[in-house]
């Protein structure tokens, strides 16, 4: 939208019919929506920046749009906010904060420079990729609340940040890696200047002075490459050798080192030979393959940690003495919250008054806004659109959703899968049989000709280098595990990705799963007439009040239950309670006590009973997920036995069953037999791959050998499923499938590629056919084809 | 071929001014984002307000 003259010169939303509000600007009069916007504009005007409106790009509509309830901005001068939000470093106090509807370059100028006109403000930078402002100012002279009142005045409302939210330990790590990656491609440019002369003069002649300049040129150059870029290698090494674990740093650490001593000596004794061209462009190469190698590993971190930096610092609690403003540190669960329309949600909770339509894209991928009403639950980081929202927090902080979900994340980010372990070990023994190797050849060499022997066994040692065998694995399981989050599967268990790979059927749960998990009550035949529908209604509420399992929510109802004593979940089976003394059973007909009503519909039927007297039965629906069957007919595409296992009664499970075209299942399972259907296919030599409830098949999921569950918002945190589905859909699995299969083809790629090579190039190396500088581009190169080659993996469709 | 002993050493010294210059530049931040840029240049962010263009 651009700003035309029916839109708000301001902040180009469109202007109501009878509004008539204009300002001068530049000396031009310019129409605007609203006397907020009016107010803006002239503040920025009178405070002769103006030019912000010529510089800036077209604005997003709304962005800058004062908004309409102002901000109590002196609750942050109170010591408890100050010591959370701001640091004093020197005389000054510090703050970052993170500054929403920043667009374009003309905003962080108008944003530093408004901020540097308060008395007081030392310093005000603004980063317009992370949205963050860096402010530093003098106590005395200006109050914290000053502050965010001016940034909210001028359209931006500000929002403090806790301390260290910038200095994500994965972007200190990129940060350090981008300069020691520049310091070993500039060496290795300049060395190899150095060394294009250096060459050229061993064939033409050269002076014997420019020689030795040129080669204490180069040892300054090479200084930094070896004691900064190098360091990693150095001291993972040591942290090797110290745990008598030797990795494939070694042989690099002591090719590295001693070509680099072995050269300083030659520059200073005069020596035949410098191998400073060699030890930069393999430090360089070791470095770039090490950068792929990270990127592919933050990229999977990158998606929960945009969904943390979503989370708002602070929350207006309410409470019988009116609203405050306080950290969401310090909110617990049991506080009532207001959410204004357009932020985000501090906590897991509860709606309790108000109803509006909630963005929860980032955490299930559901790109509809979800309308959300009393009773309704909310989860933290998801952005209320339209109207306020008063809600109950329930969980806060590490226990929420999207405290779970990158909890779950962050374990699969260090459990190492069995694969990545075993080539681990392999590659040390390697790098033990390779050190052997190096010195039985500089033996030979020794006594054959002395003379080469040093650059022979370096160029062993380099070729060598089982680096190739060592990242074949672990950087293409990095990259499926990323592209695979971006799909909204998120991998818990490193090595789901090769049991899916080797998986031989699906086997699938109903309820929840292959349906949407939202029942529906369609039928209640009251079976004995001292109850009316009502009565029947609200002892099953009661009763379900106690169960996860997804067909609870059908019961749900709002008005006052009935207290139960006793409650019990038999698991698969249905609950049970005391209600005024007497025992009311709710669930299967078998587990009620009840004879079946004879009717064979092929719904869901939940019988209840009192006494063991059967009382009514509840007809419940659940519908399919649209793709289901798209999504099976795919896997069996592929050749995959699928079968249904479900705790329902057979005719409603053959009906989902022919809806989807599975021919087999198994009905009225409890989770036992699921348990045991499972284990007698797998005593077959199959594979199970099961996807199901996380909290209900617990058990038939950890029997499997993969395990795949939705994810259910209250469930999430305790599910130990391998792999969880964040989306509504179940397309991804498909893909999962299929990318399961060309990792492990990569991997199979990569590891006979880095065999291939190393017994190829060692006969070479040894007999001396191959010197130290193509020792290293070989070794390098081929760690290079290795990493790029799994990096394919992330472009996987 | 003595220009080289002056021209080296500079070139060592321009070397160690755009090192620096790029440590500085990592950690201001602005290679904190390195995915974003290159999409950067295919949205249309160059229209400027008030030509009158609905879009």
């Amino acid at each position: 939208m651009m700003v035309g003259a029916d839109t708000c010169f301001h902040c180009a939303l469109p202007i109501p019919a009878n509004c008539n509000l204009t300002t001068t600007i530049d000396g031009e009069q310019r129409p605007v929506c609203c006397p907020g916007c009016k107010a803006v504009a002239e503040l920025i005007r009178d405070a002769g920046m103006s030019q912000y409106y010529a510089q800036r790009e077209a604005p997003e509509p709304g962005v800058g749009r004062p908004p309409a309830e102002a901000t109590e901005w002196q609750v942050f001068d109170s010591t408890e906010m100050l010591s959370a939000f701001t640091e004093s470093t020197g005389g000054d106090t510090e703050a970052t904060l993170y500054v929403g509807g920043v667009y374009c370059s003309a905003c962080s100028w108008l944003i530093e420079s408004t901020l540097m006109r308060l008395p007081g403000v030392a310093a005000a930078e603004l980063n317009p990729v992370t949205h963050r402002l860096r402010v530093r100012w003098q106590p005395a002279e200006n109050s914290f609340s000053d502050v965010l009142g001016t940034l909210a005045s001028i359209g931006y409302e500000p929002q403090p940040l806790t301390g260290d939210s910038e200095a994500r330990p994965e972007m200190l790590e990129q940060r350090t890696a981008l300069k020691r990656l520049l310091v070993a491609s500039l060496g290795m440019m300049q060395v190899m200047m150095f060394a294009v002369g250096l060459y050229a003069g061993d064939f033409q002649g050269i002076d014997a002075q420019m020689q030795r300049f040129l080669r204490v040129v180069s040892l300054v150059v090479t200084t930094p490459v070896v004691l900064y870029a190098a360091r990693p290698f150095f001291a993972s090494a040591w942290r090797g050798l110290r745990a008598r674990k030797p990795g494939m740093d070694l042989p690099v650490s002591i090719a590295v080192g001693t070509a680099f001593v072995a050269s300083v000596y030659a520059t200073i004794t005069n020596g035949p030979a410098v191998w400073f061209d060699s030890v930069t462009m393999f430090v360089f190469f070791l470095t770039l393959g090490r950068f792929l190698e990270m990127r592919a590993r933050h990229r999977s971190i990158d998606r929960t940690a945009a969904l943390s930096s979503l989370l708002p610092n602070t929350a207006t609690r309410i409470s019988a003495d009116g609203s405050t403003i306080v950290p969401v540190s310090q909110l617990v669960a049991g506080d009532r919250v207001v959410i204004r329309a357009g932020d985000a949600i501090p906590a897991d909770g509860v709606v309790v008054k108000g109803a509006s339509s909630v963005d929860e894209a980032l955490l299930t991928g559901e790109a509809a806004p979800q309308q959300k009403s009393t009773g309704d639950p909310v989860a933290a980081g998801s952005i209320n659109l339209d109207r306020l929202l008063e809600m109950q927090v329930t969980r806060t902080g590490s226990d929420t959703t999207l405290g779970t979900i990158s909890r779950l994340s962050e374990r699969a980010r260090y459990a190492r899968p069995a694969f990545v372990t075993l080539a681990d070990r392999v590659a040390s023994y390697l790098v033990v049989a390779l050190l052997l190797v190096a010195t039985v050849v500089a033996f030979i060499w020794y006594l054959v000709a002395p003379e080469r022997a040093f650059e022979v066994t370096l160029s062993v040692l380099v070729v060598t280098c089982p680096c190739a065998l060592a990242l074949a694995t672990p950087a293409a399981f990095a990259a499926a595990g990323s592209r695979l989050s971006q799909l909204h599967l998120l991998v818990t268990n490193g090595n789901a990705i090769e049991s899916l790979a080797r998986a031989t059927s699906f086997m699938f749960d109903k309820t929840g799963t292959l349906t949407r998990g939202v029942p529906k009550i369609t039928a209640l035949v009251v079976l004995d007439n001292s109850y009316t529908e009502y009565d029947c209604r609200l002892v099953a509420a009661a009763l379900e009040t106690a169960s996860s399992h997804p067909l609870a929510q059908a019961f749900k109802l709002d008005d006052t239950l009935p207290a139960v004593d006793e409650q019990h979940v038999e698991v698969g089976q249905g609950v049970s309670g005391t209600i005024d003394g007497r025992c009311w059973r709710l669930g299967s007909a078998a587990f009620v006590g009840a004879g079946t009503s004879g009717n064979d519909s092929s719904t869901t039927q939940v019988f209840l009973s009192v006494d063991n007297h059967a009382v009514a039965w509840f007809e419940v629906e659940d519908a399919l997920r649209p793709d289901a069957a798209a999504t099976l007919e795919s896997l069996q595409a592929r050749g995959l036995r699928l079968a249904l296992l479900s705790g329902d009664n057979e005719a409603a499970v053959a009906k989902v069953a022919a809806a989807l075209g599975i021919e087999e299942f198994h009905a009225a399972c409890s989770p036992q037999q699921k348990l045991a259907i499972i284990e007698a296919a797998q005593s077959n030599g199959e594979r199970i791959v099961m996807v199901g409830d996380g909290i209900n098949d617990a058990p038939v999921l950890a029997g499997a050998d993969t395990s795949i569950a939705p994810a259910h918002g209250a469930t999430l945190a305790q599910t130990s499923a391998d792999v969880i589905m964040l989306g509504d859909s179940l397309a991804p699995l498909t893909t999962a499938v299929a990318m399961s299969a060309q990792t492990m083809r990569i991997v199979r790629q990569n590891l006979t590629w880095a065999i291939v090579y190393n017994t190829l190039a060692l006969p070479l190396a040894a007999l001396g056919f191959v010197p130290p500088w193509a020792a290293a581009i070989g070794m390098s190169a081929s760690s290079l084809i290795v990493v790029l080659n799994a990096l394919r993996l992330s472009r996987f469709e | 071929m003595s220009i080289l002993y002056v021209l080296i050493p500079l070139a060592l010294l321009l070397l160690g001014g755009a090192v620096w210059a790029f440590f500085w530049a990592v950690s201001s931040g602005q290679f904190d984002d390195l995915d974003t840029p290159a999409v950067r240049i295919i949205m249309d962010d160059d229209q400027k307000p008030g030509d009158g263009n609905e879009t």
